[in-house]
């Protein structure tokens, strides 16, 4: 009976991934056709996977998060607080690698700050998650006073290169980095006891705990996890346009939760993989990148976004009926 | 005798008294809250101004906005639902409103029309939440979202003057936009009279009997028959329908329709509610305190902007504030447990 | 109408009953009946079928086929209301109680009172609450407590009221006296005993055999669906039953 499960459910995540994998090729053709071949362009695909590749790198770490049964839903806040963190030791002379690194650790802090008040205050995640995108979104805005700073990276090639250069000629390091975090998190998840803590938390949290594992320890480590990945894209991103900006990271939030809706992670946590996840962000870029290339209005996001993620909370609600009718 | 034993009917007592004083502390840290809030802006703004004649009527035309929608949510919060959407459903309703007057209709009807869309883009949440069966905020998270670029779309984010419609004077405006008694504005009466109303439905009548048990525990209403389903649905409709009415204030008050009002309610309209003593986990509440915490952050807002904090910091301190009361409220109800 | 029952003294009769979940066969083909003022004690392992064969009884589930005949007429039951409306109350195993809200309001939950415009009578709830308690031998401070001020004994006790104020013909427990320390299961028993002397008819489910032995005059003993044995109290020792359940669950293996 146990074997006959497990066949399910993996026939189950197989099917899932496939049609994932099949909503992208449609998405590609569609958007193709409409834009007017602009969007199969060289240029574009390198764009879209250079984009792509730095907000969905966090988009696997909200995943993982999802799976351990908690939201965040400030990561554009703690993006934009992350870049000015950065802007400011740079300007002081830091070397950037340097910066780089305290940035990461300012990125964990903020991520364990998520985690301490949602965990010891036991506050469901998305009330601290949204206090905090409106903390350090208006924090930061109050300490740059709404401006824009430009940065020069010309003295330090070599950070330019690894943060944001072209390997083979082509391949944006970017998306290098999110293929590399991708299979990290995926080795983490699917190999490693952590990962098998970490389903455990988000799907049965007292029989976790039952367990001897400490599911607090879990959903924080989970945090940081998105913290840093934060301060990583915020660090990017700055690198890339040499300029910091108070708006970055702005709509984000709700793209991270589709992401990972679309890649077929429940919201109620314990349910999810990281190849659905993986092509769920992929999804989310791809469309943002195929708008643009279409021409459509920006407005127009709006209403694709909270389109696609209706569509995606009715299709995992038919999913898990139909997981658990057999 | 069941109870005969001593020890027990100690450890009874000691419980009651713990809650009694619990609700005690609920209510009073609320209102010391407001009241410390209401001397610091007093003591600390410029001249005083923040308690000047000039400012009370200012803020008693302004507070019911958010206030107003805040009833309406507190009382879903009860019942174990949220609405973010609250943020894109004013404005919406403020452009139909606004697009039915331009259209040649009267302003009560047009009103009466947006009104009516606010319910049924509530019901609309309602019937998806519940059929879902998926958290209500990820659920409003998207129809905010998918209303905020409709909106933007169909309004190309211009802003539409509503002045010639709404004729000065006439008793449309004047329920709108008047004063009552020289000194009270209108807006604070229908604050009022829907704290009022909706208070007794919450407390006195069996529909509200029905909130608190479904936010309590949904399966133990159930069990008792009280189709569950149908109370968060109608939370939802209340809740737009406010949105609608409070779209409607709003549009009058500045003359025009604007793509940014009730940007930022989704966080206030539930900050209130926490400051206020609502549960972020339902069947805890009462009008009273959503009443309170009404009040309290327009009051914040109000004071912040009048001791010229800029912008992005009262955002910040919004922020910061409902978590701290979330805390605050979470940490006094595991005390209890 | 049929009334083929010549056995007066029937309260429920339910008769060749099944039910299925999907691939799971639940209850199949069980015949039970509980007559007037009797307490029955459903026996059986988790996944013997009783609770499944209850929650039919008090309109949760449907069953797929058999008859349910209460009071002599045949009945189909499609919801709790309507279990309610004839008379059938439950205690269910998580007490069913809303824990933040009053004695009050939680004796009322779902059938307040009302004096007009659905505007809840307050005083006939406190006072009618208050009533049913003490008749269970269950004194209470003020009728506005919130259930969660009360130890576990004490809210089966509001739960069990609830029975009692709406003129139960039949009470279900589910299960009352798990997750309760001794003592109060104690108190529960005497609940119980409160309600027979009511004439109220009472079906005890529990898969702890010495709490239905002290309370039930009759005995089913349940196992993969099927009831395996009927015993009445003078037939068995609590040594006896334990035996006989024992070997209801291990027959059925074969």
């Amino acid at each position: 009976m146990n074997t006959a499960n497990r066949n399910y459910l993996k026939k189950f995540m197989l099917a899932q991934s496939t049609s994932i994998l099949v909503v992208l090729i449609i998405l590609f053709i569609l958007f193709a056709i409409y834009s007017d071949y602009r969007f199969i362009r060289p240029a574009n695909i390198r764009s879209l996977l250079t984009f792509g590749a730095e907000f969905s790198l966090i988009f696997l770490a909200i995943g993982v998060l999802m799976i351990s049964g908690e939201f965040d839903l400030s990561i554009g806040s703690l993006l934009v607080f992350s870049s000015y963190i950065f802007l400011k030791l740079f300007q002081t002379g830091l070397n950037p690698f340097m910066a780089f690194l305290i940035t990461l650790g300012v990125g964990a802090f903020l991520g364990l700050l998520n985690a301490l008040i949602t965990v010891k205050g036991q506050i469901p995640s998305f009330v601290t998650t949204l206090g905090m995108m409106m903390f350090w979104r208006g924090f930061t805005l109050l300490l740059s006073g709404g401006a824009t700073e430009s940065i020069d990276f010309s003295a330090h090639p070599l950070f330019v290169s690894s943060m944001t250069g072209v390997i083979g000629l082509y391949f944006p390091v970017q998306f290098i980095w999110f293929v590399v975090v991708a299979v990290l998190l995926g080795v983490l998840l699917h190999y490693h006891r952590f990962g098998n803590w970490i389903y455990a938390t988000g799907d049965n949290r007292e029989a976790s705990r039952a367990m001897g594992i400490n599911t607090n320890h879990v959903k924080i480590m989970c945090f940081i996890m998105v913290g840093i990945l934060c301060a990583c894209a915020a660090t990017m991103q700055l690198a890339r346009v040499s300029t910091f900006t108070s708006r970055a990271g702005e709509g984000w939030e709700l793209r991270g939760v589709a992401a990972a809706v679309v890649g077929g992670t429940s919201l109620r946590g314990g349910i999810g993989n990281m190849g659905g996840i993986f092509l769920g962000a992929m999804t989310i870029a791809t469309i943002d990148n195929g708008l643009v290339a279409m021409r459509v209005p920006y407005e127009w996001s709006f209403v694709v976004f909270g389109l696609v993620i209706l569509f995606s909370v009715l299709s995992s609600m038919y999913l898990e009926k139909r997981r658990l009718s057999g | 005798m069941v109870f005969g034993m001593k020890e027990e009917v100690e450890n009874r007592k000691m419980n009651v008294k713990s809650f009694r004083s619990f609700l005690a502390q609920r209510s009073a840290t609320t209102l010391v809250v407001f009241i410390a809030l209401v001397v610091i802006f007093s003591l600390f703004t410029r001249n005083h101004v923040f308690i000047g004649q000039r400012n009370i009527t200012a803020l008693g035309k302004l507070f019911p906005d958010l206030g107003i929608i805040a009833l309406g949510v507190g009382m879903l919060m009860i019942s174990g639902e949220f609405d973010l959407s609250v943020a894109s459903v004013l404005p919406f309703t403020s452009y139909i409103f606004a697009q039915f007057m331009l259209g040649g209709y009267a302003p009560f009807w047009a009103l009466l029309v947006a009104i009516g869309i606010g319910g049924m883009l509530g019901l609309l949440n309602g019937i998806i939440v519940v059929k879902t069966n998926m958290p209500s905020f990820i659920v409003t998270l998207a129809t905010l979202m998918f209303w905020r670029g409709v909106l933007f779309v169909w309004s190309r984010m211009m802003p539409l003057n509503i002045r010639p419609f709404v004729e000065r004077g006439s008793l449309f405006e004047q329920a709108m936009n008047g004063t009552v008694a020289e000194f009270f504005p209108i807006q604070t009466v229908w604050f009022i009279i829907f704290s009022v109303v909706l208070g007794i439905i919450l407390h006195f009548h069996r529909f509200g009997n029905w909130i608190f048990a479904t936010g309590d525990n949904r399966d133990a209403a159930r069990a008792m028959g009280i189709n569950t389903n149908l109370v968060k649905i109608i939370c939802f409709i209340i809740v737009g329908l406010l949105c609608g009415l409070s779209g409607g204030l709003q549009t009058v008050r500045l003359g025009s329709f604007a793509a940014t009002q009730g940007i930022g309610f989704e966080l206030r309209a539930i900050a209130a509610c926490v400051v206020g003593g609502v549960s972020l986990r339902g069947g805890i509440g009462a009008m009273g305190g959503i009443v309170l915490g009404a009040l309290t952050i327009p009051i914040l807002d109000n004071g912040l902007i009048l001791m010229r904090v800029p912008v992005f910091g009262i955002t910040a301190f919004i922020g910061l504030a409902t978590i701290l009361f979330v805390l605050l409220n979470s940490y006094v109800e595991r005390k209890l447990m | 109408m049929s009334n083929e029952n010549n056995n007066s003294d029937l309260l429920v009769k339910m008769t060749n009953i099944h039910k299925w979940f999907g691939r799971v066969y639940a209850v199949r083909g069980v015949d039970f009946q509980v007559r007037q003022g009797e307490t029955v004690g459903l026996l059986g392992d988790n996944g013997a079928g009783k609770s499944t064969l209850i929650k039919i009884l008090c309109g949760y589930h449907q069953a797929e086929k058999g008859d349910i005949i209460f009071e002599g007429k045949k009945v189909r039951i499609n919801s709790p209301r309507e279990a309610q409306k004839l008379g059938i109350e439950t205690v269910y195993q998580d007490q069913a109680l809303a824990p933040n809200l009053s004695i009050a309001r939680n004796v009322f939950m779902g059938r307040e009172p009302v004096k007009g415009m659905g505007m809840l009578d307050k005083k006939l709830m406190d006072e009618e609450s208050m009533k049913a308690l003490s008749n269970l031998g269950l004194r209470l401070d003020s009728p506005d407590l919130p259930v969660i001020t009360l130890s576990g004994g004490g809210r089966q006790g509001v739960a069990i009221a609830r029975a009692l104020h709406f003129k139960a013909k039949l009470v279900i427990l589910d299960e009352p006296t798990v997750a309760l320390s001794v003592k109060e299961v104690g108190e529960v028993l005497e609940f119980i005993k409160q309600l027979r002397k009511e004439g109220i008819s009472v079906v005890f489910i529990s898969h702890n055999i010495y709490h239905a032995f002290s309370i039930a005059e009759r005995f089913v003993v349940m196992a993969r669906g099927k009831v395996m044995r009927e015993v009445t109290k003078e037939e068995v020792t609590l040594d006896k039953l334990n035996e006989l359940v024992i070997e209801s669950a291990i027959v059925d293996i074969d």
